[in-house]
């Protein structure tokens, strides 16, 4: 049986303003997000991760592999260098555009797949990147999540792409699992909505225990 | 008493006694007019790294924690400087005076024959069994349940450092103050924090609980390339001992494999350093503790083969194999903070209140078993006993096993974190998730789920709503639906005990 794919891109800012705080803040989202993947037996079976980094060249990290078969890299980035988000999201494009199997007869193709982008939101390649930026929006995305690395980051340029932004020193584990839909799931609604007369008991219930507050 | 008055790089005004209060490894401290913060000087003349550093820890650092999702939550975790003061040539930071509940209020025994009513409650107070039986008065002990919520604010603290690329550079018992009788902790220091490759720790951190590639490079210059510096990773480390220490007061290191018969440093540093092994490591003994090297009241906690860590329970146990097996000379391996805070908020749900009344830890994680026995006072477990097993649906509307079980008892409450698998409790709930939605108790020898916020709550085989204010009796084999939303849970009950 061919395994239904859940394709995950995660394209990863290592410009040199990215030194420091933001790319160690980078560094733990991923294992944030592997972590939540890894407890996950859906994900387990379904998630693709592919890691591509961007400073003045774009580097292929980790082409689209299952992730039982990942090790995670750590991620460092030179003290110094340009962020060429635009020609990143090309490159990313590039492979959606070829990896992507769509249903087809017995076939049911991939799950939607996933865009995280972690950058602190500053392309040097403006032009490129307002260009690509309609070529993202055309791809058949479940969904674009741009996240804003680092204290110095800039969201409002990621607007433009996503209105998905984060802030990634917000996240964690769990935040990161509410992003992992698999979308083209239909989802059957349920019918039982007969209400049921309140068949009162015979003998009364104590009282309510005070609520008790563990974990918070 | 001579009062001197600054203004502090923030722009407001800053009063202290001119009166050393405290004195710590690199600071002195002086208290406010009306106590509510301390001024701390650097006993060194500030150096412009020192004074850049402290300025982003007051400045954005703390405004990027404070100011975004969950802040309030942060003020009880971090006593995190507010601002900065000149004073001469010397640089002090602003410190919140720490909370009430982190002085002890009845300090040692035999009316606090220790003298130390009123002093901070540092946690090295409480990982020594022997401080335990015989000096803390025993209402500042708390109880196990107790321990694992300190454990579970530290590993919430860190990980929001970690998140945002900090590191606390000196997590130890010295640097986080709990209060057992209420379960609360707060990371203390925060003005040593450290961001990799931008500002270099001050110190090389505890003992006990430097990672041992630290220690294993310590003789090396600082810029040496092969010198190993608190981190992230060695953070992780530090959280790793610290939730051992806390949960079975011992060290996970410290055995009595002797390492050099000749040099009680050099032991040691191999001890913690390049030799470091788990004192319960599953395949070689040689760092086990003897059970004639302890003192009674030391007893049992010291002895592993009385209180093995596995005791925590499944999740916690899994990430101390990775933390002291695998990852003790592999940081790469080692637990991150956001895994030791999901596996321990899990753990909460397995506890057990132990049926002896007079249990000092009161608590105890279900073992899996069917039949389950206190391993603090071997009290068993009498009864029935429900377990509750969550399932979640991810797509096509199949419901597959979270590797999550909820144990019942008389009082026990349900959350939407439990019905929900996209809810998570942490600093970013709003007060309406915080609100219980249903709670279990045992009536008529009958468990019951008595339903007070699902309004989807189902019997799934006969098709049956439960109500708002209705309730089902708890069988084996029940399956109820707790919501219909998408990420919506449904559980199966198993029956243990009798």
């Amino acid at each position: 049986m061919t395994v239904k794919r859940l394709p995950v891109y995660l394209l990863l800012d290592t410009s040199g303003s990215m030194h420091g705080e933001p790319i160690e803040s980078v560094n733990i989202g991923l294992r944030a997000m592997l972590s939540t993947l890894r407890q996950n037996t859906y994900a387990r079976e379904s998630v693709f991760l592919c890691i591509v980094t961007f400073d003045s060249k774009i580097n292929e990290v980790l082409p689209l592999t299952a992730l039982d078969q990942i090790t995670l890299p750590e991620i460092v980035c030179p003290p110094s260098g340009g962020t060429f988000l635009g020609e990143g999201l090309e490159d990313i494009c590039a492979r959606v555009e070829r990896d992507f199997k769509q249903p087809n007869g017995d076939d049911e193709g991939d799950w939607k797949p996933l865009l995280f982008i972690m950058t602190d939101g500053k392309p040097s390649d403006t032009m490129v990147y307002e260009e690509v930026i309609p070529r993202i929006k055309a791809l058949p995305f479940a969904a674009v999540i741009a996240c804003a690395a680092g204290p110095k980051s800039v969201p409002d340029q990621l607007k433009q792409l996503t209105d998905k932004v984060v802030s990634l020193d917000t996240m964690d584990s769990s935040s990161f699992s509410t992003f992992f839909k698999w979308v083209s799931a239909t989802v059957t609604a349920g019918n039982e909505n007969g209400e049921v007369a309140n068949t009162s008991n015979s003998r009364e219930l104590p009282p309510p225990p005070p609520e008790v507050q563990i974990v918070i | 008493m001579a009062i001197i008055t600054l203004t502090a790089a923030d722009g407001s005004e800053v009063q202290f006694y001119d009166e050393l209060k405290a004195a710590g490894a690199m600071k002195d401290v002086y208290f406010s007019l009306n106590r509510d913060y301390v001024v701390a000087f650097y006993r060194n003349p500030a150096d412009a790294a020192v004074e850049e550093r402290l300025s982003v820890i007051t400045g954005i650092y703390r405004e990027r924690i404070f100011n975004q999702a969950g802040g309030d939550y942060w003020k009880k975790v971090f006593c995190w400087p507010t601002t900065t003061v000149k004073y001469r040539e010397y640089i002090g930071v602003v410190v919140p005076f720490y909370s009430d509940d982190f002085f002890f209020k009845y300090g040692s025994r035999n009316e606090d024959m220790l003298g130390i009513k009123g002093r901070e409650k540092e946690g090295k107070w409480f990982t020594s069994p022997s401080n335990r039986s015989k000096y803390l008065d025993p209402r500042e002990l708390g109880n196990w349940l107790q321990q694992l919520k300190i454990c579970i604010m530290i590993a919430r603290g860190v990980r929001r450092m970690h998140a945002a690329g900090l590191a606390h550079s000196d997590l130890s018992y010295k640097n986080i103050l709990i209060d057992p009788s209420s379960g609360r902790a707060c990371l203390i220091d925060m003005d040593g924090l450290v961001v990799p490759g931008k500002f270099p720790p001050d110190v090389v951190g505890t003992p006990d609980f430097i990672a041992p590639e630290c220690v294993m490079t310590a003789h090396l210059k600082r810029d040496d390339p092969a010198r190993k510096l608190p981190s992230i990773a060695t953070d992780e480390h530090a959280l790793a001992v610290l939730i051992y220490m806390y949960l079975l007061l011992r060290h996970p290191l410290r055995g009595d494999k002797c390492h050099d018969l000749n040099d009680t440093q050099h032991d040691d540093e191999l001890a913690m350093g390049a030799q470091a092994l788990f004192i319960e490591h599953p395949t070689d003994d040689s760092n086990r503790v003897r059970p004639e090297n302890i003192k009674p009241a030391e007893l049992p906690w010291k002895d592993p083969a009385l209180i093995p860590y596995t005791i925590t329970g499944p999740y916690l146990t899994e990430l101390f194999q990775r933390a002291f097996i695998d990852g003790l000379h592999k940081p790469a391996a080692r637990p991150t903070a956001d895994e030791w805070e999901r596996a321990l908020v899990k753990t909460v749900d397995l506890l057990q209140p132990c049926a002896n009344k007079s249990c000092e830890q009161g608590w105890y994680v279900f073992s899996n078993q069917t039949q389950p026995i206190c391993p603090f006072c071997n009290t068993p477990f009498v009864g029935k006993l429900p377990v509750l097993n969550l399932y979640s649906s991810h797509a096509q509307g199949n419901f597959r096993p979270d590797n999550h079980r909820l144990m019942v008892y008389s009082g026990q409450s349900l959350f939407v974190w439990h019905t929900n698998r996209d809810i998570y409790p942490n600093e970013k709930l709003n007060d309406a998730q915080k609100k219980r939605v249903g709670y279990f108790v045992l009536h008529d020898n009958n468990w019951l789920l008595v339903n007070e916020g699902m309004p989807d709550l189902l019997d799934v085989k006969t098709k049956t709503p439960v109500p708002i204010g209705g309730n089902i009796a708890l069988t084996d084999g029940l399956q109820l639906l707790l919501s219909k939303e998408s990420d919506g849970r449904l559980v199966i009950v198993q029956m243990v005990g009798e």
